[in-house]
């Protein structure tokens, strides 16, 4: 896959927004200044009534949502995901989650991916700050096409959801025809030696890896699986490939605690599967700009040369 | 010890005398802010200017919840007999208000949320009336202001926010803590309507709900000038009563001697 195969996840959810409000005229958004960065210009010129912008103010923002949904409509809150959730986290616990309404919560910009911008955008906290609240679902889509799936999905669902955006555009790594159901993971390469676990378009990394690998001696298959459902999450397909496996790597642009790996390590140790477990992740630091997200992949241990080094290590 | 101008007035005794019973027996609750608003809640369910099957009522400062309790009790939403399990494992009657009580559409406990929630039920329904109360203290949050902000922009002329002016709150006086100096001002400076009144004379209180239901381009924020702890002497204007923990059985008998005075 080269760079010309890159698609925008951010746009993928605008335009399958605008297209699911032309038939579904319970979907409303609620934006915070930052419809453009969404693209949602389409959907709030065609349905000015059903986008509600509240200006730089997060904890409003969610709050409103809350009311709106509590009518009965399908809400979107749209912003970065370093001010929702993050700025407005206890807004979106009680009068969200508390009140379990139908707010959809979606946070673009997530992760180190958001490079040039710096520490302060590139959050690394948020699958935890979700993963934590009774009543919420979190979803991260790994590429363009899920993004769509996803978002379609969740419009026809009434309980409060998280979905994590990414800024740039990404390689498209899903299968057109396959389908997205909440709860289920999808194994995107199988393979026999090693699991690798992840959400987001990071898991082109693991792709990558995975090639280089099938072709070092003695060479080391991948099994790498998709898990765009982090809550509710599809432990059983995890727990087949351990089995087959017994060797785990978990690949996140997440910090190290509360994200999936601390989720999937529970969840292991809670049952009789002790596989080999490395978890790559941001290990209690912040972020810094960059050019190209490449390159802070490499300094934070989440790039290919780390994927290829933890492999060789658990075999 | 109260007014008897409006036929409500009565109310304003019986209601006093079963919050005071659900939170001696309990042990704990918000009493100061929940006898100084009550008056308010006795207006807003019992004058029938709003239908609440059709529109709706947020309690924002949600550590009032007992206030809301006998009021919802005594328009029939659920029986007294419930009081008696306010706080205790299993109740519907949580420490702070909770939806899954009959009449009651939002949870709430964390300050400033309910204005904003309140915008929102206003935007989404505007055939119907959204009514809010907040506590004078619960405007320090940042978020009542950006919520003000927003209702006024949407032209919520079907949003009324009563603030429960007692001037007190957990730690001392709004003054000390942090002071709001002229709320009314505020409000009209966010281009809000705004009447203030007495928030223990019932016959104002009906009259200016009157006349905050008909329908305008603009949000309304009713000021109700309040007492905190509101018919118990030692409890009035003392920020020691914001709540209570096992009131002594000799304070509770002069409450209600006092309140059934």
């Amino acid at each position: 896959m080269n760079s010309t195969d890159n698609q925008s996840i951010r746009k993928a959810f605008g335009e399958t927004l605008f297209k699911l409000a032309q038939t579904n005229s319970n979907i409303y958004v609620v934006s915070m200044d930052l419809k453009s960065s969404l693209h949602l210009n389409d959907f709030a010129k065609k349905f000015p009534h059903r986008f509600i912008e509240c200006g730089i103010a997060e904890n409003n923002a969610a709050a409103v949502a809350a009311g709106l949904a509590k009518t009965g409509k399908t809400v979107f809150l749209c912003s970065f995901a370093c001010f929702s959730p993050a700025i407005n986290w206890a807004v979106i616990r009680q009068s969200i989650c508390y009140n379990n309404l139908n707010v959809k919560i979606v946070g673009s910009h997530a992760g180190l991916m958001t490079a040039d911008l710096g520490a302060t955008h590139q959050i690394l906290e948020d699958v935890a700050l979700m993963s934590a609240l009774p009543n919420m679902e979190v979803f991260a889509p790994v590429d363009a096409y899920e993004t769509q799936k996803i978002t379609t999905v969740l419009s026809r669902s009434r309980r409060p959801a998280y979905l994590r955006l990414v800024r740039p555009d990404t390689p498209i790594i899903n299968n057109f025809k396959n389908t997205f159901t909440i709860g289920k993971s999808q194994i995107i390469k199988k393979g026999k030696d090693i699991t690798i676990i992840g959400y987001g378009p990071i898991l082109h990394q693991a792709l990558l890896a995975q090639e280089q690998l099938s072709l070092s001696k003695p060479n080391i298959s991948l099994e790498i699986i998709n898990c765009s459902s982090i809550k509710p999450l599809d432990f059983n397909t995890i727990t087949k490939s351990l089995k087959k496996t017994g060797r785990l790597i978990c690949l996140e642009d997440h910090q190290q605690n509360g994200g999936l790996g601390s989720i999937v390590a529970t969840q292991i140790l809670n049952s009789k599967l002790r596989p080999k477990f490395i978890h790559l992740s941001v290990n209690n630091q912040f972020g810094q700009s960059a050019k190209n997200y490449l390159e802070l992949y490499d300094h934070y241990g989440l790039g290919v040369k780390n994927l290829i080094a933890a492999a060789k290590k658990l075999k | 010890m109260f007014q008897f101008g409006s036929p409500l007035d009565y109310l304003k005794k019986d209601l006093r005398l079963d919050l005071l019973d659900m939170i001696y027996q309990s042990g704990s609750g918000h009493i100061g802010g929940s006898l100084s608003s009550l008056d308010v809640l006795i207006s807003v369910y019992h004058s029938d200017i709003f239908d609440f099957t059709k529109d709706h009522f947020v309690l924002s400062a949600g550590h009032l919840a007992c206030g809301l309790y006998t009021v919802l009790a005594s328009k029939n939403y659920f029986p007294k007999s419930k009081f008696s399990t306010y706080t205790s494992f299993n109740s519907i009657l949580q420490g702070h208000i909770y939806a899954g009580v009959p009449g009651v559409e939002y949870s709430s406990g964390s300050l400033g949320q309910g204005l904003s929630f309140a915008t929102g039920l206003a935007l989404g329904d505007p055939k119907h009336t959204t009514i809010c109360l907040t506590s004078d203290g619960e405007h320090q949050e940042g978020q009542v202001w950006e919520a003000a902000m927003f209702a006024n922009k949407y032209k919520l002329g079907n949003l009324i926010n009563i603030v429960d002016c007692n001037s007190f709150q957990i730690d001392g006086s709004t003054d000390d803590i942090m002071p709001l100096k002229n709320l009314a001002a505020k409000y009209i400076q966010f281009g809000w309507t705004v009447f203030t009144v007495d928030g223990h004379d019932i016959n104002q209180l009906v009259k200016i709900l009157k006349q905050s239901r008909k329908n305008i381009d603009y949000p309304i924020c009713i000021i109700a000038k309040t007492i905190l702890g509101k018919g118990i002497s030692f409890m009035e204007n003392n920020y020691k009563y914001h709540d209570i923990k096992n009131l002594d059985q000799k304070s509770y008998l002069q409450a209600k001697d006092e309140l059934n005075r």
